[in-house]
């Protein structure tokens, strides 16, 4: 029998261990017996495979992906990835077979005993190739994943302006700085599993549904998790491989991702185009928008990939009150790794198609951009015709537009670029908690995982504030599937929002509890007792904020572009721990600046990818980047908590305010993202 | 496979090991002696995290063959603290949040801590371009580079008290 001896120290969250080099990630963990797993990828990025000789393969686990975690829809289904390839591969890292040996070096040299005989096919690799070439998916009439509308089609206002353009975002590799991982031990008819992960039950309803297992007989336990951006959210082929593997071989399996696996194989985010048709009078006031958003979604649905097309068109009127408006989206197979979500997961991608327009129509009427912004906002709440709902929004970007002093910053320099947004968090379908109060102390497990975001700040901040416990008797421990029934994950700027509203609701509950049992609350009756409440809290509201960015910039010699000054300015709802709003926000505003100037994942006409490590993947470096100016607005939200959603806010605002900047400055009408240093070059 | 015999100092500790010859030293580290706060982050000596001292030098202990360390002395995140006490840059950066996933810590303070060696008192120009081998994708860097700012400060502010005491 294999068992991890982790002790209560171990398995609560404690981000004070990171500095002494004492976390618990997944590659730290060793089981008697385990062996280690290696995966053979596809080199083709379309190929059919002729003849598979060693390894585990799709003869051994003939098994499909469950659609689950961030953005996953029951509709999904008819392209769900295969665990192993089968018959065909379909992008370039696609998993082929799986070995095993002691220890990861042999199991890499184990790969070389596999042989595969491919025949190569014509691949698809762009959006324009999967309009123009026929289906990578036999029995399918086209490569049209989804199509969806949004809004109500109407026919073209008589308007003096209109202006047309088409504006893409490149895909970007999530690159958390520790890679996907995980062990499984099978022992006693119980699948344990450790992981890398945002979301637990994700992992754990994607593994039953794919294995066939009962939910009974799966617990998922989440390790510190070095980073996720998204990439972390579901279900991917290789947790089928390594449960299945220690089901099959009675050992622990530890499977550890390298960075070379991560660019190829792990979903990465964005691969968007948008076109879009702007009306508008001479005055600036706009008429309506019509567009088409277009999704490189990869070979196979992630879940996500069939959601953002929806997602993304809704969005696109942005915080404008736009009184007609038309969005057709579709998300289209290539052969390239299935897209999944990072950081924003669509709400960068509307933003930059509306805002890019904004700027282009500002020029187009010899407007100042923030003037021809505010002229098209409401004093009043406002329902998009394609049912994005938001507040009155002129009066908060009017402060914006002071607050960052884009005035005076326009005055003095020519590089200034300045976006206004609607955040639009994963609020849906709430969050689950458990709290135990045992022996004078309190555990906390929440239905999603900490991975760096401060979830322990906030819940020993509420539970001090609702039952008045002394922060340090509070521990809140790693997300655990054997400890919560039901949970959702961490993604889309939710967790302040739905977990903290889950924290209040169980106290709320143990209060009421301990008033029955005592007659009246105090902290002592409570300590001096035993509680065990979980909560699946549920909301489904929409819970939308406001936020504004400004970037100037200069070029510097061969079309370098170096950021002088990025500034924010958002609505946070109530910061339940303000130096972790400002962490985030940092951190986002610098993932922002990456996906403007340096990220990208580029593949050639073969569907190879040629981006090869992570420098080459752009992620930004500590010399690349500016110090950030970051102003909080703490407009409680109508929660108990008053918090709202603010992880995604920077990757959302900067890249279309440091766009303009560059344009500004270039003078070169700017269309996608990154903007390289050839393009300002030419 | 046949394999060769290294001796080391990690730590202060005297290390004698038998090591395949291809055993990166990251390996041999977490693998071997359990010293797991060295973490792996990438396969192409880009980000850093597996930063260790190697006679005092910060070097990426994934680019360097366990052989390659025989007869010299390691330093791991694990032997920075002296008699459970926090070092001054392990201090700042739980103080100033130089870290939210704490995947990179190490790494950073490795860096930070032969950064500070060189030079007592960095401009932030200076630290910026100092941990550019060191990635870092959730804090934007600001809060990292405040934190060896701050462990200037406070290693500066201890060795006054010791000349102090001297005197």
């Amino acid at each position: 029998m294999s068992e991890l001896k982790w002790g209560d120290r171990e398995l609560a969250y404690d981000s004070s261990a990171f500095v002494r080099g004492s976390g618990h990630y997944v590659d730290d963990i060793k089981l008697p017996g385990m062996i280690h797993m290696s995966v053979l990828r596809s080199p083709y990025a379309r190929a059919r495979i002729l003849s598979l000789k060693g390894g585990m393969s799709s003869k051994d686990l003939g098994a499909r992906m469950a659609s689950v975690g961030e953005g996953a829809s029951p509709e999904a289904g008819l392209s769900i990835e295969p665990v192993f390839a089968t018959g065909f591969v379909n992008y370039v890292g696609e998993p082929v077979a799986a070995v095993f040996a002691d220890d990861r070096y042999k199991s890499t040299d184990l790969l070389e005993s596999i042989e595969v005989d491919y025949e190569p096919l014509e691949p698809v690799v762009t959006i324009d190739d999967a309009l123009k070439l026929g289906p990578i998916h036999s029995g399918r009439k086209d490569n049209i994943m989804v199509e969806t509308s949004k809004g109500t089609d109407f026919q073209d206002p008589e308007s003096p302006i209109v202006i047309e353009d088409t504006l893409e975002n490149d895909r970007i590799s999530a690159n958390p700085i520790e890679p996907r991982g995980i062990v499984t031990s099978y022992t006693d008819g119980m699948l344990n599993v450790w992981i890398s992960t945002q979301a637990v039950h994700s992992v754990k309803e994607g593994l039953v549904e794919s294995l066939g297992i009962s939910p009974e007989s799966v617990r998922v336990m989440q390790t510190d998790t070095g980073g996720g951006f998204g990439s972390k959210g579901g279900l991917y082929p290789e947790y089928v491989m390594a449960s299945y593997a220690s089901m099959k071989f009675g050992k622990p399996v530890k499977w550890i991702e390298t960075r070379r696996e991560h660019l190829a194989s792990t979903n990465p985010g964005r691969g968007v185009r948008g076109k879009v048709k702007i009306f508008a009078e001479r005055n600036g006031r706009i008429n309506g928008l019509k567009g088409e958003v277009t999704i490189d979604a990869g070979a196979y649905d992630s879940g996500i990939a069939s959601f953002s097309p929806g997602f993304v068109a809704m969005q696109m009127t942005g915080p404008y009150s736009i009184e007609k408006a038309f969005v057709v989206a579709r998300a289209l197979f290539t052969n390239k790794v299935p897209q999944g979500p990072y950081r924003g997961a669509g709400r960068p991608e509307a933003s930059f198609f509306i805002e890019r327009m904004m700027d282009m129509l500002a020029d187009e009427l010899a407007m100042d951009p923030a003037d021809l912004r505010l002229l098209n906002m409401s004093d009043k709440p406002f329902v998009s015709p394609m049912g994005l709902k938001i507040d009155a929004a002129r009066p908060f970007f009017e402060g914006a537009v002071r607050e960052l002093e884009y005035r005076r910053e326009s005055k003095m320099s020519r590089g200034v670029g300045l976006s206004f947004f609607v955040l639009v968090p994963a609020v849906y379908p709430g969050e689950s908690a458990r709290i135990i109060v045992k022996d004078g102390k309190v555990s906390v497990w929440l239905g999603g995982n900490s991975h760096g975001q401060g979830h322990e700040i906030f819940v020993k901040k509420l539970i001090n504030e609702e039952l008045q416990v002394p922060e340090e008797l509070v521990t809140l421990y790693r997300g655990d599937t054997g400890m919560t029934k039901t949970g959702v994950g961490t993604w889309g700027s939710r967790s302040a929002i739905v977990a903290g509203a889950a924290i209040v609701a169980v106290c709320k509950k143990i209060k009421q509890e301990v008033e029955k049992e005592f007659g009246s609350y105090s902290v002592r009756s409570l300590l001096s007792s035993g509680y065990d409440e979980f909560i699946n809290n549920e909301l489904k509201m929409p819970l939308n904020s406001f936020g504004a960015n400004l970037a100037t910039v200069e070029i510097e010699k061969m079309g370098r572009v170096r950021v002088k000054k990025c500034a924010a300015y958002y609505d946070v709802g109530r910061a339940l721990n303000r130096d972790m709003v400002i962490g985030q926000i940092q951190g986002g505003m610098a993932q922002g600046i990456g996906q403007t100037l340096h990220e990208g994942l580029f593949y050639n006409k073969e569907g190879q990818l040629i981006t090869s490590s992570i420098s080459d993947a752009g992620v930004p470096l500590a010399e690349d980047l500016p110090n950030f100016i970051v102003n909080i607005v703490e407009n409680r939200s109508f929660l108990p908590h008053g918090a709202k959603g603010l992880g995604e806010a920077p990757t959302v605002g900067v890249p279309t305010a440091l766009t303009r900047a560059i344009e500004s400055v270039s003078g070169k009408r700017l269309r996608r993202t990154p903007v390289t240093p050839e393009e300002l070059m030419k | 496979m046949s394999t060769i015999k290294i001796r080391t100092k990690v730590n202060g500790k005297d290390v004698e090991a038998e090591v395949e010859p291809r055993t990166l030293l990251v390996h041999f580290l977490r693998e071997e002696l359990n010293l797991t706060g060295t973490h792996v982050g990438c396969d192409t000596s880009n980000c850093g995290a597996c930063t260790v001292l190697i006679d005092g030098q910060a070097v990426k202990s994934c680019t360097v063959l366990a052989a390659q360390a025989n007869g010299k002395e390691i330093t791991t995140i694990e032997g920075l603290s002296r008699n459970g006490e926090l070092h001054p840059l392990q201090k700042a950066f739980l103080e100033k949040h130089g870290l939210q996933c704490g995947y990179c810590t190490s790494g950073m303070i490795l860096t930070s801590f032969w950064l500070l060696k060189k030079n007592k008192d960095p401009s932030e120009e200076e630290i910026r371009k100092n941990l550019s081998g060191n990635l870092c994708r959730c804090t934007g860097y600001q809060s990292i580079v405040e934190s060896v700012k701050y462990a200037a400060q406070l290693m500066n502010e201890k060795e006054v008290e010791r000349e102090m005491a001297v005197r």
